[in-house]
């Protein structure tokens, strides 16, 4: 896996790292599987950040697939919930004292 | 002693008013939690009149079974899986669905980490604008129900429903990892079935970005 200038990027696969981290073998695997919802979420530590930050800035693959997973999020954000019938309420209230007898 | 409105009523409260025959904690309770029980049947079923019978089911449920209801637990989580067995009891009467391997949909990757070859992203997801936002969502929802429920649930009760991890954990009582694990998955199904549909990435990144 190489990036434009035909290198392999830091901890690409390769190992590399600060050597001090826990992510410091972070491979396109692991950061994708592993590492992705908790550095979308913001729940990541600064530190771990930086590392996986620097790996998508280096991996085009891996930047790639960031892009297209925020793409995923914001058009899951588009979605609503369902609209509710206006007059629901008021049916299942119906509905329960006609299955009751009471309420 | 002073009356409480409805909205400052606890669910609590409402519980033992409902508890104690009192029809207007009933109703109270109908008001406060009819809507997202609505979304949440509707979520399972895909359909409006069956999330409609299955809401109106559900708050039958919780009329009669109130009364096992453990005061010392969340009203929420009880009655939200309440909901959902409801839910679930019905899509059981319909057809089965046929849900797709979400596994055959993630990304691949070689031994040594890197993406395979054949998994290799493109980067093939545009939003050009919000027509285009709006239609890629309307082909998302479609994505979600194909989804196997452990993870449709997941993703839905998340990104669409706005419930916190916490609640969904409760509520499908699995662990805060595997409730993470879930909704990952579920997004990069998402994603995956996006890419396949979507037109060239350039207009993406600033759009993703914004």
């Amino acid at each position: 896996m190489t990036n434009k200038d035909g290198k392999i990027p830091p901890g690409c696969g390769t190992g590399a790292g600060t050597g001090s981290g826990p992510h410091d073998e972070v491979t396109c695997r692991k950061l994708i599987l592993e590492f992705l919802l908790d550095f979308e979420s913001g729940a990541m530590p600064a530190e771990e950040r930086t590392e996986l930050e620097r790996h998508f800035d280096e991996c085009p693959p891996c930047g790639i697939f960031l892009t297209s997973y925020r793409a995923t999020g914001k058009t899951l954000r588009m979605l609503k919930p369902s609209e509710v019938p206006a007059d629901l309420a008021l049916a299942v209230v119906q509905f329960v004292r006609s299955r009751s007898g009471k309420s | 002693m002073s009356e409480k409105n409805e909205s400052d009523k606890t669910d609590l409260d409402l519980v033992r008013g409902i508890k104690s025959g009192d029809s207007q904690a009933f109703e109270d309770m109908v008001a406060r939690y009819h809507a997202r029980v609505y979304s949440l049947s509707y979520g399972v079923l895909r359909n409006a009149e069956d999330a409609e019978e299955s809401t109106q089911d559900a708050f039958l449920t919780l009329y009669r079974k109130i009364d096992t209801f453990d005061e010392s637990k969340k009203f929420f989580s009880w009655f939200y899986r309440v909901a959902l067995n409801t839910a679930y009891s019905r899509a059981r009467r319909r057809p089965p669905v046929k849900t797709v391997a979400i596994e055959d949909y993630l990304p691949r990757f070689d031994s040594d980490g890197h993406f395979a070859s054949m998994s290799l992203p493109d980067g093939a997801l545009a939003i050009d604008d919000e027509a285009a936002l709006r239609e890629l969502a309307t082909r998302a929802e479609g994505f979600i129900a194909e989804l196997p429920p452990a993870y449709r649930d997941v993703i839905w009760m998340n990104d669409v429903e706005g419930m916190s991890a916490n609640e969904i954990a409760e509520v499908l009582d699995i662990s805060i990892p595997a409730f993470k694990s879930r909704l990952h998955r579920a997004r990069l199904y998402v994603r995956q079935r996006l890419s396949e549909i979507s037109s060239p990435p350039q207009a993406i990144a600033a759009e993703a970005a914004s």
